[in-house]
Protein backbone atom coordinates (compact mmCIF):
# COMPACT_ATOMS: atom_id res chain seq x y z
CA UNK A 1 0.00 0.00 0.00
CA UNK A 2 1.57 3.05 -0.77
CA UNK A 3 1.27 6.74 0.66
CA UNK A 4 -2.08 7.57 -1.58
CA UNK A 5 -3.66 4.78 -0.94
CA UNK A 6 -2.93 4.51 3.72
CA UNK A 7 -3.91 8.58 3.12
CA UNK A 8 -7.31 8.04 0.72
CA UNK A 9 -8.00 5.13 3.38
CA UNK A 10 -7.67 6.91 6.64
CA UNK A 11 -9.15 10.53 4.94
CA UNK A 12 -12.49 11.78 6.91
CA UNK A 13 -15.56 10.65 5.03
CA UNK A 14 -18.12 13.01 4.96
CA UNK A 15 -21.22 12.04 7.59
CA UNK A 16 -24.86 11.47 6.16
CA UNK A 17 -26.43 15.06 7.53
CA UNK A 18 -23.14 16.56 5.67
CA UNK A 19 -24.11 14.63 2.48
CA UNK A 20 -27.82 15.42 2.58
CA UNK A 21 -26.51 18.76 2.82
CA UNK A 22 -24.58 18.79 -0.41
CA UNK A 23 -27.58 18.21 -2.36
CA UNK A 24 -30.37 19.64 -0.32
CA UNK A 25 -32.19 22.35 -2.43
CA UNK A 26 -33.01 25.26 -0.34
CA UNK A 27 -29.06 24.82 1.46
CA UNK A 28 -27.34 24.62 -1.91
CA UNK A 29 -29.08 27.59 -3.03
CA UNK A 30 -28.03 29.83 -0.28
CA UNK A 31 -24.25 28.20 -1.13
CA UNK A 32 -24.72 28.92 -4.63
CA UNK A 33 -25.33 32.33 -3.99
CA UNK A 34 -22.54 32.63 -1.08
CA UNK A 35 -20.10 31.00 -3.46
CA UNK A 36 -20.87 33.27 -5.92
CA UNK A 37 -20.68 36.15 -3.95
CA UNK A 38 -17.07 35.53 -2.48
CA UNK A 39 -16.07 34.52 -5.86
CA UNK A 40 -16.94 38.21 -6.84
CA UNK A 41 -15.16 39.83 -4.11
CA UNK A 42 -12.07 37.73 -5.11
CA UNK A 43 -12.12 39.38 -8.58
CA UNK A 44 -13.35 43.03 -7.46
CA UNK A 45 -10.21 42.44 -5.21
CA UNK A 46 -8.12 41.66 -8.48
CA UNK A 47 -9.73 44.58 -10.21
CA UNK A 48 -8.41 47.14 -7.96
CA UNK B 1 -3.15 53.13 -38.68
CA UNK B 2 -2.17 50.07 -36.80
CA UNK B 3 -2.06 46.65 -37.69
CA UNK B 4 -2.88 43.94 -34.89
CA UNK B 5 -2.29 40.73 -35.63
CA UNK B 6 -3.07 37.87 -32.86
CA UNK B 7 -1.95 34.33 -33.40
CA UNK B 8 -4.70 31.88 -31.66
CA UNK B 9 -8.44 32.31 -31.38
CA UNK B 10 -8.51 30.37 -28.35
CA UNK B 11 -9.07 32.19 -24.56
CA UNK B 12 -6.63 34.66 -24.52
CA UNK B 13 -6.56 35.50 -28.24
CA UNK B 14 -10.22 35.56 -28.74
CA UNK B 15 -10.25 38.04 -25.66
CA UNK B 16 -7.64 39.81 -27.01
CA UNK B 17 -9.17 40.50 -30.52
CA UNK B 18 -12.39 41.11 -28.52
CA UNK B 19 -11.71 43.85 -26.69
CA UNK B 20 -9.21 45.46 -28.94
CA UNK B 21 -12.13 45.48 -31.32
CA UNK B 22 -13.90 47.99 -28.92
CA UNK B 23 -10.55 49.62 -27.93
CA UNK B 24 -8.79 50.96 -31.41
CA UNK B 25 -10.69 52.94 -33.95
CA UNK B 26 -11.83 51.69 -37.46
CA UNK B 27 -8.70 52.89 -39.10
CA UNK B 28 -6.86 50.00 -37.11
CA UNK B 29 -6.71 46.93 -38.14
CA UNK B 30 -6.73 43.50 -36.21
CA UNK B 31 -6.23 39.93 -37.65
CA UNK B 32 -6.86 36.88 -36.15
CA UNK B 33 -4.71 34.10 -37.61
CA UNK B 34 -6.32 30.98 -36.29
CA UNK B 35 -6.19 27.15 -37.99
CA UNK B 36 -9.47 26.43 -36.46
CA UNK B 37 -12.67 27.42 -37.71
CA UNK B 38 -14.71 26.77 -34.04
CA UNK B 39 -14.11 28.47 -30.67
CA UNK B 40 -14.35 25.96 -28.02
CA UNK B 41 -15.25 26.69 -24.77
CA UNK B 42 -12.75 23.60 -23.00
CA UNK B 43 -14.20 23.45 -19.31
CA UNK B 44 -16.88 22.11 -20.58
CA UNK B 45 -15.19 19.36 -23.46
CA UNK B 46 -15.75 16.93 -20.11
CA UNK B 47 -18.90 17.08 -20.12
CA UNK B 48 -19.02 16.01 -24.02
CA UNK B 49 -16.17 13.65 -22.83
CA UNK B 50 -19.52 11.78 -20.56
CA UNK B 51 -22.00 12.32 -23.26
CA UNK B 52 -24.17 15.10 -21.25
CA UNK B 53 -23.07 17.74 -23.60
CA UNK B 54 -22.81 17.55 -27.81
CA UNK B 55 -19.98 18.97 -29.65
CA UNK B 56 -21.82 22.24 -30.63
CA UNK B 57 -22.78 22.59 -27.35
CA UNK B 58 -19.42 24.02 -26.35
CA UNK B 59 -18.01 25.36 -29.90
CA UNK B 60 -19.13 27.99 -32.18
CA UNK B 61 -17.58 29.19 -35.66
CA UNK B 62 -15.37 32.39 -35.38
CA UNK B 63 -16.01 34.14 -38.65
CA UNK B 64 -19.61 35.43 -38.00
CA UNK B 65 -17.90 37.10 -34.59
CA UNK B 66 -15.20 38.38 -36.39
CA UNK B 67 -17.08 39.39 -39.21
CA UNK B 68 -19.85 41.51 -36.82
CA UNK B 69 -16.75 42.92 -35.05
CA UNK B 70 -14.88 44.26 -38.01
CA UNK B 71 -11.96 41.99 -37.35
CA UNK B 72 -10.13 40.26 -40.20
CA UNK B 73 -9.89 36.13 -39.65
CA UNK B 74 -7.50 34.42 -41.57
CA UNK B 75 -8.23 30.52 -41.19
CA UNK B 76 -4.08 29.59 -41.17
CA UNK B 77 -1.69 28.11 -39.37
CA UNK B 78 1.14 30.95 -38.35
CA UNK B 79 4.78 29.11 -38.98
CA UNK B 80 7.22 31.54 -38.60
CA UNK B 81 7.86 35.37 -36.90
CA UNK B 82 10.04 37.89 -38.60
CA UNK B 83 10.20 40.71 -35.66
CA UNK B 84 12.28 42.68 -37.88
CA UNK B 85 11.29 42.34 -41.26
CA UNK B 86 13.54 40.80 -44.09
CA UNK B 87 15.16 42.23 -47.45
CA UNK B 88 11.37 42.58 -49.20
CA UNK B 89 9.76 42.90 -46.13
CA UNK B 90 10.51 46.39 -44.50
CA UNK B 91 8.11 45.77 -41.16
CA UNK B 92 7.68 42.38 -39.25
CA UNK B 93 5.67 39.76 -40.55
CA UNK B 94 4.61 36.67 -39.70
CA UNK B 95 4.55 33.32 -42.20
CA UNK B 96 1.18 31.68 -42.57
CA UNK B 97 -0.13 28.34 -44.25
CA UNK B 98 -3.66 28.26 -44.82
CA UNK B 99 -6.07 25.40 -43.25
CA UNK B 100 -8.94 27.33 -44.95
CA UNK B 101 -10.47 24.51 -46.96
CA UNK B 102 -10.85 27.51 -49.99
CA UNK B 103 -7.14 28.08 -49.82
CA UNK B 104 -5.69 24.88 -47.91
CA UNK B 105 -2.05 24.64 -48.35
CA UNK B 106 -1.40 28.21 -49.70
CA UNK B 107 1.35 30.39 -48.01
CA UNK B 108 1.33 34.55 -47.33
CA UNK B 109 3.48 36.53 -45.26
CA UNK B 110 1.45 39.32 -42.75
CA UNK B 111 2.94 42.05 -41.65
CA UNK B 112 2.51 43.53 -38.27
CA UNK B 113 2.83 46.52 -35.77
CA UNK B 114 1.79 44.45 -32.81
CA UNK B 115 1.76 40.99 -32.88
CA UNK B 116 0.11 38.67 -30.15
CA UNK B 117 1.43 35.23 -29.52
CA UNK B 118 -1.52 33.61 -27.92
CA UNK B 119 -1.16 29.96 -29.78
CA UNK B 120 -2.09 27.79 -26.63
CA UNK B 121 -0.77 24.21 -26.27
CA UNK B 122 0.83 21.87 -29.05
CA UNK B 123 -0.94 18.58 -27.40
CA UNK B 124 1.99 16.88 -27.50
CA UNK B 125 0.76 13.30 -27.79
CA UNK B 126 3.80 11.96 -29.40
CA UNK B 127 5.70 12.55 -25.71
CA UNK B 128 4.81 8.99 -24.47
CA UNK B 129 4.48 6.38 -26.68
CA UNK B 130 1.25 4.86 -27.50
CA UNK B 131 -0.23 7.98 -26.03
CA UNK B 132 -3.07 9.56 -27.79
CA UNK B 133 -5.93 9.04 -30.30
CA UNK B 134 -3.50 8.16 -32.06
CA UNK B 135 -2.39 5.25 -29.86
CA UNK B 136 -4.36 3.59 -27.26
CA UNK B 137 -5.76 6.33 -25.08
CA UNK B 138 -8.62 9.12 -25.05
CA UNK B 139 -7.86 12.56 -24.21
CA UNK B 140 -10.67 15.58 -23.89
CA UNK B 141 -8.48 18.20 -24.78
CA UNK B 142 -10.29 19.30 -27.93
CA UNK B 143 -14.34 18.76 -28.65
CA UNK B 144 -13.85 15.87 -30.85
CA UNK B 145 -11.35 14.21 -29.05
CA UNK B 146 -14.26 14.27 -25.71
CA UNK B 147 -17.06 12.94 -28.73
CA UNK B 148 -14.71 9.94 -29.11
CA UNK B 149 -13.90 9.28 -25.40
CA UNK B 150 -17.28 9.76 -24.85
CA UNK B 151 -18.22 6.56 -27.02
CA UNK B 152 -15.36 4.61 -25.72
CA UNK B 153 -16.65 5.05 -22.37
CA UNK B 154 -20.79 4.03 -23.28
CA UNK B 155 -19.06 1.13 -24.48
CA UNK B 156 -17.41 0.24 -21.64
CA UNK B 157 -20.49 1.31 -19.29
CA UNK B 158 -22.60 -1.25 -21.84
CA UNK B 159 -20.15 -3.87 -21.26
CA UNK B 160 -20.60 -3.16 -17.40
CA UNK B 161 -24.50 -3.71 -18.01
CA UNK B 162 -23.51 -7.34 -19.52
CA UNK B 163 -21.43 -8.06 -16.58
CA UNK B 164 -18.41 -7.64 -17.68
CA UNK B 165 -15.78 -6.30 -14.96
CA UNK B 166 -14.05 -2.73 -16.21
CA UNK B 167 -11.08 -0.93 -15.44
CA UNK B 168 -11.36 2.67 -16.39
CA UNK B 169 -7.88 4.97 -15.88
CA UNK B 170 -7.91 8.88 -16.13
CA UNK B 171 -4.80 11.16 -15.46
CA UNK B 172 -2.09 12.31 -16.46
CA UNK B 173 -0.26 10.97 -19.90
CA UNK B 174 3.30 12.06 -18.97
CA UNK B 175 5.16 13.22 -15.68
CA UNK B 176 5.44 17.10 -16.74
CA UNK B 177 1.40 17.62 -17.58
CA UNK B 178 -0.30 20.42 -16.50
CA UNK B 179 -4.33 21.12 -15.86
CA UNK B 180 -4.62 18.17 -12.98
CA UNK B 181 -7.63 19.63 -12.40
CA UNK B 182 -9.61 18.60 -16.05
CA UNK B 183 -8.59 14.89 -15.51
CA UNK B 184 -9.31 15.28 -11.95
CA UNK B 185 -13.15 16.26 -13.02
CA UNK B 186 -13.29 14.06 -15.58
CA UNK B 187 -12.54 11.08 -13.19
CA UNK B 188 -15.50 12.35 -11.21
CA UNK B 189 -17.61 12.30 -13.56
CA UNK B 190 -17.18 9.10 -15.17
CA UNK B 191 -17.62 7.77 -11.08
CA UNK B 192 -20.90 9.59 -11.96
CA UNK B 193 -22.11 8.03 -15.20
CA UNK B 194 -21.37 4.65 -14.28
CA UNK B 195 -23.20 5.04 -10.96
CA UNK B 196 -26.23 6.52 -12.81
CA UNK B 197 -25.75 3.53 -14.85
CA UNK B 198 -26.09 1.57 -11.86
CA UNK B 199 -23.12 -0.51 -12.79
CA UNK B 200 -20.86 0.98 -9.78
CA UNK B 201 -19.62 -2.27 -8.35
CA UNK B 202 -18.27 -3.33 -11.63
CA UNK B 203 -15.92 -0.73 -12.54
CA UNK B 204 -12.70 0.29 -10.80
CA UNK B 205 -11.84 3.65 -11.15
CA UNK B 206 -8.26 4.59 -10.94
CA UNK B 207 -6.73 8.78 -11.12
CA UNK B 208 -3.27 8.14 -12.35
CA UNK B 209 -1.45 11.38 -11.60
CA UNK B 210 2.10 13.33 -11.79
CA UNK B 211 1.00 15.23 -8.44
CA UNK B 212 2.90 14.14 -5.65
CA UNK B 213 0.24 14.33 -3.55
CA UNK B 214 -3.73 14.49 -3.84
CA UNK B 215 -5.04 18.58 -4.15
CA UNK B 216 -2.33 19.00 -5.71
CA UNK B 217 -3.45 20.76 -8.98
CA UNK B 218 -0.53 21.90 -10.44
CA UNK B 219 -0.52 25.08 -7.80
CA UNK B 220 1.48 23.34 -5.12
CA UNK B 221 -1.79 22.81 -3.00
CA UNK B 222 -4.25 24.70 -1.61
CA UNK B 223 -4.96 26.10 2.92
CA UNK B 224 -8.11 27.51 3.57
CA UNK B 225 -10.22 27.59 6.35
CA UNK B 226 -13.08 25.67 7.09
CA UNK B 227 -15.55 25.24 10.18
CA UNK B 228 -12.53 26.72 12.23
CA UNK B 229 -9.69 24.81 11.14
CA UNK B 230 -7.30 25.34 8.78
CA UNK B 231 -7.52 22.20 6.10
CA UNK B 232 -5.96 21.36 2.66
CA UNK B 233 -6.68 20.51 -0.37
CA UNK B 234 -5.01 17.26 0.18
CA UNK B 235 -6.96 16.03 3.03
CA UNK B 236 -10.12 17.64 1.05
CA UNK B 237 -9.63 15.81 -1.85
CA UNK B 238 -8.69 12.28 -0.51
CA UNK B 239 -11.62 12.57 1.13
CA UNK B 240 -13.45 12.58 -1.92
CA UNK B 241 -11.87 9.78 -3.21
CA UNK B 242 -12.77 7.73 0.02
CA UNK B 243 -16.47 8.92 -0.31
CA UNK B 244 -16.81 7.75 -4.26
CA UNK B 245 -14.28 5.17 -4.10
CA UNK B 246 -11.78 5.94 -6.94
CA UNK B 247 -8.31 4.74 -6.63
CA UNK B 248 -5.46 7.07 -7.35
CA UNK B 249 -1.37 6.35 -8.17
CA UNK B 250 0.25 9.72 -7.85
CA UNK B 251 4.06 10.84 -8.45
CA UNK B 252 3.55 9.05 -11.65
CA UNK B 253 5.25 9.35 -14.89
CA UNK B 254 3.78 7.44 -17.85
CA UNK B 255 6.68 5.95 -20.33
CA UNK B 256 4.50 4.23 -22.61
CA UNK B 257 0.95 3.02 -23.40
CA UNK B 258 0.29 -0.50 -25.12
CA UNK B 259 -3.19 -1.83 -26.12
CA UNK B 260 -5.02 -2.08 -22.67
CA UNK B 261 -2.08 -1.85 -20.46
CA UNK B 262 -0.23 1.43 -19.36
CA UNK B 263 3.42 1.63 -17.67
CA UNK B 264 4.37 4.17 -15.70
CA UNK B 265 8.00 5.46 -12.90
CA UNK B 266 7.00 6.73 -9.67
CA UNK B 267 9.27 8.97 -7.67
CA UNK B 268 10.11 5.94 -5.90
CA UNK B 269 12.39 5.03 -8.63
CA UNK B 270 9.85 1.61 -9.46
CA UNK B 271 8.07 0.60 -12.76
CA UNK B 272 4.81 -0.28 -12.76
CA UNK B 273 2.01 -1.08 -14.86
CA UNK B 274 -1.55 -0.95 -15.02
CA UNK B 275 -3.95 -3.06 -17.40
CA UNK B 276 -7.04 -0.97 -17.99
CA UNK B 277 -10.53 -1.60 -20.52
CA UNK B 278 -10.81 2.56 -21.18
CA UNK B 279 -7.97 5.00 -20.38
CA UNK B 280 -8.55 9.02 -21.04
CA UNK B 281 -4.65 10.53 -20.14
CA UNK B 282 -4.16 14.27 -21.21
CA UNK B 283 -0.85 14.57 -22.92
CA UNK B 284 1.86 16.90 -21.98
CA UNK B 285 2.03 20.56 -23.97
CA UNK B 286 4.62 22.39 -25.85
CA UNK B 287 5.12 25.47 -27.52
CA UNK B 288 3.37 25.86 -31.16
CA UNK B 289 5.58 24.88 -33.74
CA UNK B 290 7.09 28.35 -34.53
CA UNK B 291 10.68 29.83 -35.60
CA UNK B 292 11.73 32.70 -35.65
CA UNK B 293 14.26 34.62 -37.83
CA UNK B 294 16.15 37.82 -37.96
CA UNK B 295 16.71 40.70 -40.79
CA UNK B 296 19.26 38.27 -42.08
CA UNK B 297 17.30 35.31 -42.28
CA UNK B 298 19.06 33.93 -39.26
CA UNK B 299 17.45 32.00 -36.78
CA UNK B 300 16.75 33.20 -33.62
CA UNK B 301 13.96 30.85 -32.07
CA UNK B 302 16.43 29.91 -29.17
CA UNK B 303 16.24 33.75 -28.12
CA UNK B 304 12.51 34.02 -28.42
CA UNK B 305 11.40 30.53 -27.39
CA UNK B 306 12.22 28.74 -24.16
CA UNK B 307 13.10 24.40 -25.31
CA UNK B 308 9.77 23.67 -24.80
CA UNK B 309 8.77 26.07 -27.79
CA UNK B 310 6.78 28.52 -25.37
CA UNK B 311 7.38 32.29 -25.51
CA UNK B 312 10.31 34.02 -23.48
CA UNK B 313 9.03 36.99 -22.15
CA UNK B 314 9.72 39.91 -19.13
CA UNK B 315 10.18 36.79 -16.41
CA UNK B 316 13.21 35.98 -14.76
CA UNK B 317 14.53 32.20 -16.29
CA UNK B 318 17.84 31.69 -14.21
CA UNK B 319 17.47 28.71 -12.84
CA UNK B 320 17.19 28.37 -9.37
CA UNK B 321 16.27 25.82 -6.42
CA UNK B 322 12.60 25.59 -5.33
CA UNK B 323 13.98 27.63 -2.18
CA UNK B 324 14.95 30.56 -3.87
CA UNK B 325 11.75 30.82 -6.28
CA UNK B 326 10.17 34.35 -5.67
CA UNK B 327 6.55 35.84 -7.20
CA UNK B 328 8.97 38.07 -9.14
CA UNK B 329 10.37 35.92 -10.69
CA UNK B 330 6.65 35.64 -12.94
CA UNK B 331 6.23 38.16 -15.91
CA UNK B 332 4.06 41.26 -15.76
CA UNK B 333 3.42 42.65 -18.90
CA UNK B 334 4.17 38.94 -21.40
CA UNK B 335 6.36 41.69 -23.60
CA UNK B 336 9.43 39.77 -25.30
CA UNK B 337 12.42 41.85 -24.00
CA UNK B 338 13.82 42.10 -27.13
CA UNK B 339 10.46 43.28 -29.21
CA UNK B 340 8.31 44.98 -27.01
CA UNK B 341 5.58 44.85 -29.86
CA UNK B 342 5.29 41.73 -28.88
CA UNK B 343 3.73 39.49 -26.62
CA UNK B 344 2.57 36.15 -25.55
CA UNK B 345 -0.48 35.43 -23.19
CA UNK B 346 -1.93 32.62 -22.32
CA UNK B 347 -0.60 28.89 -22.84
CA UNK B 348 1.94 30.75 -25.01
CA UNK B 349 4.00 32.17 -22.86
CA UNK B 350 6.70 30.29 -21.06
CA UNK B 351 6.42 30.51 -17.34
CA UNK B 352 9.97 30.75 -15.70
CA UNK B 353 9.22 27.43 -13.63
CA UNK B 354 6.59 25.49 -11.93
CA UNK B 355 4.28 26.23 -8.99
CA UNK B 356 4.30 22.75 -7.43
CA UNK B 357 7.74 21.53 -5.81
CA UNK B 358 9.57 19.55 -9.08
CA UNK B 359 10.58 16.44 -8.27
CA UNK B 360 12.78 13.31 -9.80
CA UNK B 361 13.15 10.10 -9.27
CA UNK B 362 16.08 8.39 -8.24
CA UNK B 363 16.23 7.50 -12.41
CA UNK B 364 16.40 11.28 -12.87
CA UNK B 365 12.81 11.76 -14.46
CA UNK B 366 11.32 14.68 -13.90
CA UNK B 367 7.88 14.19 -12.11
CA UNK B 368 6.49 17.52 -11.92
CA UNK B 369 2.89 19.24 -12.69
CA UNK B 370 4.00 22.31 -15.15
CA UNK B 371 1.67 25.51 -13.74
CA UNK B 372 -1.60 25.96 -15.07
CA UNK B 373 -2.51 29.27 -16.81
CA UNK B 374 -5.57 28.44 -18.50
CA UNK B 375 -9.25 29.71 -18.31
CA UNK B 376 -9.36 32.88 -15.73
CA UNK B 377 -5.81 33.32 -16.01
CA UNK B 378 -5.67 33.24 -19.76
CA UNK B 379 -8.50 35.70 -20.24
CA UNK B 380 -7.03 38.30 -17.85
CA UNK B 381 -3.87 38.37 -19.52
CA UNK B 382 -5.70 38.57 -23.35
CA UNK B 383 -7.48 41.92 -21.89
CA UNK B 384 -4.23 43.07 -20.59
CA UNK B 385 -2.69 42.67 -24.07
CA UNK B 386 -5.50 44.42 -25.55
CA UNK B 387 -5.46 47.42 -23.33
CA UNK B 388 -1.51 47.93 -23.70
CA UNK B 389 -1.49 47.71 -27.53
CA UNK B 390 -4.25 49.89 -27.35
CA UNK B 391 -2.56 52.06 -25.02
CA UNK B 392 0.28 52.30 -27.03
CA UNK B 393 -1.25 52.90 -30.35
CA UNK B 394 -3.63 55.76 -29.16
CA UNK B 395 -0.29 57.16 -26.74
CA UNK B 396 2.62 56.27 -28.30
CA UNK B 397 5.17 53.25 -27.34
CA UNK B 398 6.77 55.54 -24.57
CA UNK B 399 3.59 54.57 -22.44
CA UNK B 400 3.79 53.05 -19.06
CA UNK B 401 1.59 49.75 -19.79
CA UNK B 402 0.11 47.52 -17.10
CA UNK B 403 0.61 44.53 -15.59
CA UNK B 404 -0.83 41.39 -14.30
CA UNK B 405 1.37 38.71 -12.66
CA UNK B 406 0.16 35.71 -11.95
CA UNK B 407 1.63 36.36 -8.40
CA UNK B 408 -0.80 38.94 -8.31
CA UNK B 409 -3.88 37.23 -9.91
CA UNK B 410 -6.53 35.33 -8.25
CA UNK B 411 -8.25 32.18 -9.86
CA UNK B 412 -12.11 30.77 -9.11
CA UNK B 413 -12.15 27.44 -10.36
CA UNK B 414 -15.30 25.07 -10.45
CA UNK B 415 -14.25 21.31 -11.20
CA UNK B 416 -17.25 18.96 -11.80
CA UNK B 417 -17.30 16.00 -9.49
CA UNK B 418 -20.51 15.17 -11.54
CA UNK B 419 -23.06 16.81 -14.05
CA UNK B 420 -27.08 16.50 -13.46
CA UNK B 421 -29.35 19.83 -12.24
CA UNK B 422 -30.10 18.02 -8.89
CA UNK B 423 -27.69 15.15 -8.26
CA UNK B 424 -24.39 17.18 -10.08
CA UNK B 425 -22.04 18.33 -7.58
CA UNK B 426 -18.40 19.91 -7.73
CA UNK B 427 -15.84 21.24 -5.96
CA UNK B 428 -15.48 25.35 -5.68
CA UNK B 429 -12.16 26.59 -5.39
CA UNK B 430 -10.51 30.27 -4.93
CA UNK B 431 -6.80 31.09 -4.60
CA UNK B 432 -5.07 34.62 -4.21
CA UNK B 433 -2.89 34.83 -5.72
CA UNK B 434 -2.57 31.77 -8.40
CA UNK B 435 1.60 31.87 -7.80
CA UNK B 436 2.57 31.76 -3.53
CA UNK B 437 4.00 34.65 -2.52
CA UNK B 438 5.65 33.53 0.65
CA UNK B 439 6.97 37.21 1.05
CA UNK B 440 3.98 38.50 1.29
CA UNK B 441 1.90 36.01 2.78
CA UNK B 442 4.15 34.21 5.18
CA UNK B 443 3.15 30.04 5.80
CA UNK B 444 1.25 29.37 2.55
CA UNK B 445 2.21 31.98 0.22
CA UNK B 446 -1.29 32.63 -0.36
CA UNK B 447 -4.07 34.76 1.48
CA UNK B 448 -6.00 32.41 3.74
CA UNK B 449 -9.13 34.32 3.74
CA UNK B 450 -9.59 34.54 -0.21
CA UNK B 451 -8.89 30.40 -0.74
CA UNK B 452 -11.61 28.39 -0.23
CA UNK B 453 -13.28 25.12 -1.00
CA UNK B 454 -16.39 23.89 -1.48
CA UNK B 455 -18.00 20.78 -2.38
CA UNK B 456 -22.01 20.40 -3.20
CA UNK B 457 -24.51 20.80 -5.99
CA UNK B 458 -24.24 24.62 -5.72
CA UNK B 459 -20.99 23.69 -7.14
CA UNK B 460 -22.45 22.26 -10.78
CA UNK B 461 -24.83 24.99 -10.91
CA UNK B 462 -22.04 27.74 -11.20
CA UNK B 463 -20.24 25.78 -13.60
CA UNK B 464 -23.03 25.34 -15.88
CA UNK B 465 -24.33 29.51 -15.04
CA UNK B 466 -20.11 29.84 -16.31
CA UNK B 467 -20.70 27.86 -19.36
CA UNK B 468 -23.37 29.77 -20.66
CA UNK B 469 -22.28 33.21 -19.46
CA UNK B 470 -18.43 32.58 -21.15
CA UNK B 471 -20.13 31.18 -24.61
CA UNK B 472 -22.46 34.45 -24.32
CA UNK B 473 -19.18 36.32 -23.85
CA UNK B 474 -17.50 35.11 -26.02
CA UNK B 475 -20.12 35.84 -29.01
CA UNK B 476 -19.91 39.33 -28.01
CA UNK B 477 -23.16 39.37 -27.19
CA UNK B 478 -25.08 42.63 -25.90
CA UNK B 479 -22.93 43.56 -22.74
CA UNK B 480 -20.26 41.31 -23.16
CA UNK B 481 -17.35 43.13 -21.97
CA UNK B 482 -18.95 44.05 -18.84
CA UNK B 483 -18.53 39.53 -17.69
CA UNK B 484 -15.18 39.57 -15.50
CA UNK B 485 -12.53 37.24 -17.33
Amino acid sequence: MDHTTHDIASAPLPTAKTLRARTGLLVQFERFLAINLKMAKIIRKEHR
Amino acid sequence: MARVVIMGGGIAGHTAALHLSRMLTRSDEIVVVTPNSKWNWIPSNIWVGVGKMKSEQVTFELAPIYKRKGIRYEQALATAIHPEGDASHELPFVELTYTDPTRSGQTDALEYDYLVNATGPKLNFGATPGLGPDGHTYSVCTSGHAVDASEALQESIARMKRGEHQVLVVGMGHGTCTCEGAAFEYAFNVEHEVRQAGVRDLADIVYLTNEYELGDFGVGGLTFTQQGFQTTSKLWTESLFRERGIRAVTGAHVTGVEDGVVHYEQLDGTDNSLEFDFAMLLPPFRGADLRAYDKNGEDISAELFAPNGFMKVDADYTVKPFEEWRAEDWPRTYQVPSYPNIVAVGIAFAPPHQISRPRKSPNGTVIAPSPPRTGKPSGIMGKLAATNIAAKISQGDAVQVRSASMADMAAACVASAGSGLRHGSAASMTMYPVVPDLQKYPGTGRSVKDTFGEIGLAGHWIKLALHYMFIYKAKARPGWHLIPE
